[in-house]
């Protein structure tokens, strides 16, 4: 079940992602496991204190603002920005992964573990990016699809 | 048919107020018949940056609870013919009124003006959920600091929870050279995050205060910067097209100087 709270239900679509999608979703489907029935897509930004809570994959056509926060039980796949709190395998699945166009969150947890972006300010991300659990530590990395099975 | 707009920010101290007033004269002074509400009972400003602040009788709640006509708690401006200030009262909290009642207020309002403007309190509770319960439009007003278009991007939010749909932006106390080194969140940085329509940026301008101080809006002087930027936005609010003003350009000198490359 979701449990989408912070705007009302008529602004949120959501429906089942074997409906519709474009390429790089069909590339993903081949890769692996991924994309599984029990994934939501959502189409529109979310904005600070505006939350997404589902017991499986996010998919976010959109922005993750600042403020904002979104907790799957599976993956969170963000095509837009997530500069807000994210946090996949949230019921401690360590294959989860955090996938985005722009991974800059403020906080970025997978099953048990906690990190943040390092202090320094380092620059923005300018292509989209993985980020997910490589021998217990989480890991980010440039996401390239296609050229490598990168999806566990 | 009429218009109920609501000015709101999330953060305090960015700048409604003086928007509402300014776009409030503006409107006025096209010839329209504009009444200000002031949303934020308990706290009211709004009466005072018009300077009309001694010719309080009536005001919002009294009209609520039937102590009097709404002709008789509306204010008319000193100078704008055609502009009205429904005051806030000072002494009762945002409690005293409900959304409810804020919308029959403000049907009622539409029979009169073309224009009704809603100066919206500070924060996201009562006080803002009656400022908006209203409204058709909205307009949010943010400065470029993280925590205000953070707070922003919240109102956003509660907006399009509310039916609000489409609001407009307000980038307030801008400051292009501050921008320009770098020290500043820019206009660019702003829209990235809130991705909603721009209707305005106004400069930070000392003018603001001074014209504040004497009661009045900085909307009425020739020579103000923001005065100008209020302007352009009361024109695009009455759906012209207006190209954002120049505000880097301090003149040709400037930019002659930034061409051969001195600056």
């Amino acid at each position: 079940m979701a449990f989408i709270e912070g705007f009302g239900s008529r602004i949120v679509e959501y429906i089942f992602l074997s409906l519709i999608w474009g390429e790089i979703f069909l590339q993903f489907i081949d890769q692996g496991n991924l994309i599984d029935d029990n994934t939501i897509l959502i189409r529109r930004t979310l904005r600070s204190g505006q939350k997404v809570n589902f017991s499986g994959n996010v998919v976010i056509l959109g922005d993750v603002n600042p403020g904002a926060e979104v907790k799957a039980f599976g993956h969170v796949i963000v095509f837009g920005s997530l500069r807000g709190m994210v946090h996949a395998g949230a019921d401690g699945d360590e294959q989860a992964v955090v996938i985005a166009f722009r991974l800059q969150p403020t906080q970025l947890r997978i099953a048990n573990h906690i990190t943040r972006p390092p202090e320094d300010g380092s620059a923005a991300p300018d292509q989209p990016e993985i980020a997910r659990i490589k021998d217990n530590v989480v890991t980010i990395d440039t996401f390239q699809s296609g050229s490598e099975r990168q999806i566990p | 048919m009429g218009e109920v707009i609501v000015i709101t920010s999330g953060k305090g101290g960015v700048g409604k107020t003086t928007t509402t007033a300014n776009l409030g004269t503006g409107l006025a002074s096209m010839g329209h018949q504009v009444v200000l509400i002031d949303a934020d009972i308990g706290l009211r400003n709004l009466d005072v940056l018009l300077g009309l602040e001694n010719r309080i009788v009536y005001d919002l709640t009294d009209v609520i609870d039937g102590k009097c006509r709404l002709r008789q708690a509306l204010i008319k401006d000193k100078r704008y013919e055609g502009l009205y200030l429904l005051p806030a009262a000072q002494t009762k909290d945002k409690t005293a009124v409900n959304p409810d009642q804020m919308k029959q207020l403000c049907e009622d309002l539409l029979k009169e003006f073309e224009y009704v403007l809603i100066d919206c309190p500070a924060g996201i509770e009562q006080g803002f959920r009656n400022a908006v319960a209203g409204a058709q439009k909205a307009i949010v007003v943010t400065t470029p600091e993280m925590s205000a278009v953070r707070d922003a991007d919240r109102v956003i939010g509660l907006l399009e929870a509310s039916e609000l749909r489409k609001p407009a932006l307000i980038i307030n106390r801008l400051r292009p050279k501050m921008v320009r080194h770098g020290d500043m969140m820019s206009m660019e940085d702003i829209i990235d995050i809130l991705a909603i329509e721009l209707l305005g940026i106004i400069p930070e301008d000392e003018m603001v205060v001074i014209s504040t101080n004497k009661g009045e809006t900085v909307l009425s002087d020739e020579r103000a910067k923001s005065g100008q930027a209020f302007r352009n936005i009361v024109r695009r609010l009455k759906g012209e097209n207006v190209p954002l003003m120049e505000l880097d350009g301090d003149g040709l000198l400037t930019r002659l100087r930034r061409f051969i490359g001195l600056k």
